[in-house]
């Protein structure tokens, strides 16, 4: 694993006006970055990372059976007991899910360390499935990387494959799909989602978050009055369980992605119980739910909300003293505490790999850089190959 | 190596990737119609005038007129709707654009070029669009047939295609739509806090 420098591509500005890439400057501020790029050998792409992601995505699979089955677990989550039958219902229909995303820190060497699982509502999809795809098409043909460099990264094709499996599932030739205004990076991803779903064969219509009805006979409706029958929606499941509508997602009968189920994945409180079910687990941290921090014997910890996103609300302590912290809007439903595991630095950047999963498959990799050991949300996106 | 498989995605459709406008529209109109490789689909005709239509389909003026200013309203409606004349000439080219007024105010839209025709014979009704083109050299839809919503319908050469029918059947309506504004709450509650957290996503 190694940061090589290059040239940026002359024209890429240009090309992600062409294509619609319109986040990859925010505030003012870099987040695409291609002078550089992390190199990967094949055996640290597939032992270290492909391989440990689709096995983690088993163990999280047993994890929300074993949540889903017990009372006192989906309080821990702090899943809202309204739905705690809606969740077991999607989880023994076995309703099908679409992607997430699996942070690690990982040296190059040795395991890959979790850190957390982005199972609802995973970013920079667009980044990682197309756009670095093109990235290294273009600097290939350019001369500028070897001609037999690869990069882990099967994403669209994974996607669009799966989105026509979903569909056939539900019996299914349309969707809608939704995120919150005024974002562009959501908005993008979300696009990105349509574009898939385009490819393979299905209609997409687009509707805000904000903007979804409730109709007279329970359905949830766009603004064209439509019936919203399957829904992607990149928002959380968390929050949507405690809002106004939270109450009609049953009755609303809504084919969901992701499934209501994965209320138990994009949860913090999912790394206890991974540390529980599957203890000393070489690709795992030591993590404990509040009550369990007595058997700790971790000095240095990372306290994290249960519902949290972009490394909000996040503090390091060491040996009961908080030494760092970021600061945000979550923690009210409470917190878990995680081993310390720094992550790999180059230079002055802290570098997170993101494995992601379609479905139940390793898809490829995105890399972040942020000048602090936090991963937040304004961390730059780098592209990387394997030679 | 170990293997010599290939770990990325073997091809990506480039053009399929490109976004509808190089400049956004205010407004963009929903896609009324698609073209698919595949299913149930059947035979669409753009013309660019009434008698284009009128000639091909003499018994049946009446449909190409009427369907014609269906798709002139449906244009006026649904298509990409430009704040200034310069944004909108460079999507479609000099002199393509005109300025509508509305109450809330005047915007640019493009000339209609033609409309799309489909089961005029039919007696349950035919089916009709209005198509944009660009004259702009600036612009990837440069004489392609576009929908109102920017999906390329191919070569303005091309007059006849096949689409989706199943495209064409209407979608499920609900009755009455009660409320909205019933999700999205936390959203503007977390993004009234503080100032360290720039964007306003809340994907992770």
């Amino acid at each position: 694993m190694l940061r090589v420098s290059i040239p940026e591509r002359a024209n890429w500005k240009r090309k992600a006006e062409e294509f619609g890439f319109k986040f990859h400057t925010m505030y003012g501020e870099a987040y695409w970055d291609e002078s550089a790029y992390y190199q990967f050998s094949l055996q640290q792409i597939e032992d270290d990372l492909e391989a440990p992601t689709e096995e983690i995505q088993q163990m999280c699979l047993e994890v929300v059976d074993k949540v889903v089955n017990s009372q006192e677990l989906l309080e821990k989550f702090q899943i809202p007991e309204l739905f705690w039958q809606q969740i077991a219902d999607s989880w023994h229909k076995r309703d099908p899910s679409l992607y997430s995303r699996l942070d690690f820190a990982y040296h190059g060497k040795g395991p890959a360390k979790l850190y957390e699982n982005n199972a609802d509502t995973p970013t920079s999809l667009y980044e990682s499935g197309f756009w670095q795809w093109l990235w290294l098409e273009e600097q290939v043909n350019g001369g500028k990387i070897a001609k037999q460099a690869d990069q882990f990264n099967s994403l669209q094709e994974k996607l669009v494959h799966r989105l026509a499996t979903i569909a056939k599932h539900y019996d299914i030739d349309q969707m809608h799909f939704a995120c919150c205004q005024d974002t562009d990076e959501d908005r993008g991803t979300v696009q990105y989602l349509q574009d898939c779903a385009k490819e393979s064969g299905l209609q997409s219509d687009f509707v805000f978050i904000e903007d979804i009805g409730l109709a007279e006979c329970g359905s949830f409706s766009d603004l064209q009055n439509h019936k919203i029958e399957t829904l992607f929606k990149l928002y959380p499941w968390e929050f949507m369980q405690r809002e106004e509508f939270g109450e009609s997602i049953e009755k609303a009968c809504v084919n969901w992605l992701e499934p209501i189920w994965k209320s138990i994945l994009s949860n913090k409180a999912l790394m206890p119980m991974l540390w529980r079910l599957f203890p000393n687990h070489p690709n795992l941290l030591a993590a404990y739910f509040e009550d369990e921090l007595n058997q700790a014997k971790e000095t240095k910890l990372v306290k994290k909300p249960i519902f949290s996103r972009e490394g909000a609300n996040i503090s390091v302590i060491d040996k009961g003293k908080t030494v760092l912290h970021a600061d945000g809007p979550y923690g009210e439903e409470g917190f878990i505490y995680q081993a310390y595991y720094p992550l790999p630095q180059f230079g002055n950047n802290h570098t997170l790999i993101g494995s992601w999963l379609v479905d139940d498959q390793a898809a490829g990799i995105s890399l972040r850089e942020d000048s602090s050991p936090i991963t937040q949300d304004m961390s730059r996106y780098l592209p990387h190959i394997i030679l | 190596m170990q293997s010599h498989k290939i770990k990325r995605s073997k091809s990506i459709n480039l053009s399929n990737m490109r976004k509808s406008f190089s400049v956004k529209p205010l407004a963009l109109g929903v896609a009324a119609i698609f073209l698919s490789a595949c299913g149930d689909e059947q035979e669409a005709t753009v013309f660019t005038n009434v008698d284009e239509c009128t000639n091909a389909n003499p018994e049946f003026a009446e449909q190409c007129k009427t369907a014609y200013e269906e798709a002139l309203l449906e244009a006026e409606r649904t298509g990409p709707k430009y704040n200034t004349q310069s944004d909108c000439e460079s999507e479609f080219g000099n002199n393509q654009c005109r300025v509508v007024q509305r109450d809330s105010g005047s915007f640019f839209m493009p000339f209609m070029a033609g409309y799309m025709l489909s089961n005029i014979m039919s007696p349950r009704g035919y089916y009709s669009q209005p198509m944009f083109t660009s004259y702009s050299r600036y612009s990837p839809y440069r004489n392609r047939w576009i929908g109102a919503d920017g999906y390329d319908f191919g070569d303005q050469r091309t007059r006849n295609m096949r689409v989706n029918e199943k495209a064409l059947k209407p979608k499920p309506t609900v009755t009455k739509t009660m409320s909205r504004g019933g999700f999205g709450s936390s959203v503007r509650a977390k993004s009234s806090w503080g100032s360290s957290s720039k964007k306003g996503g809340w994907g992770g």
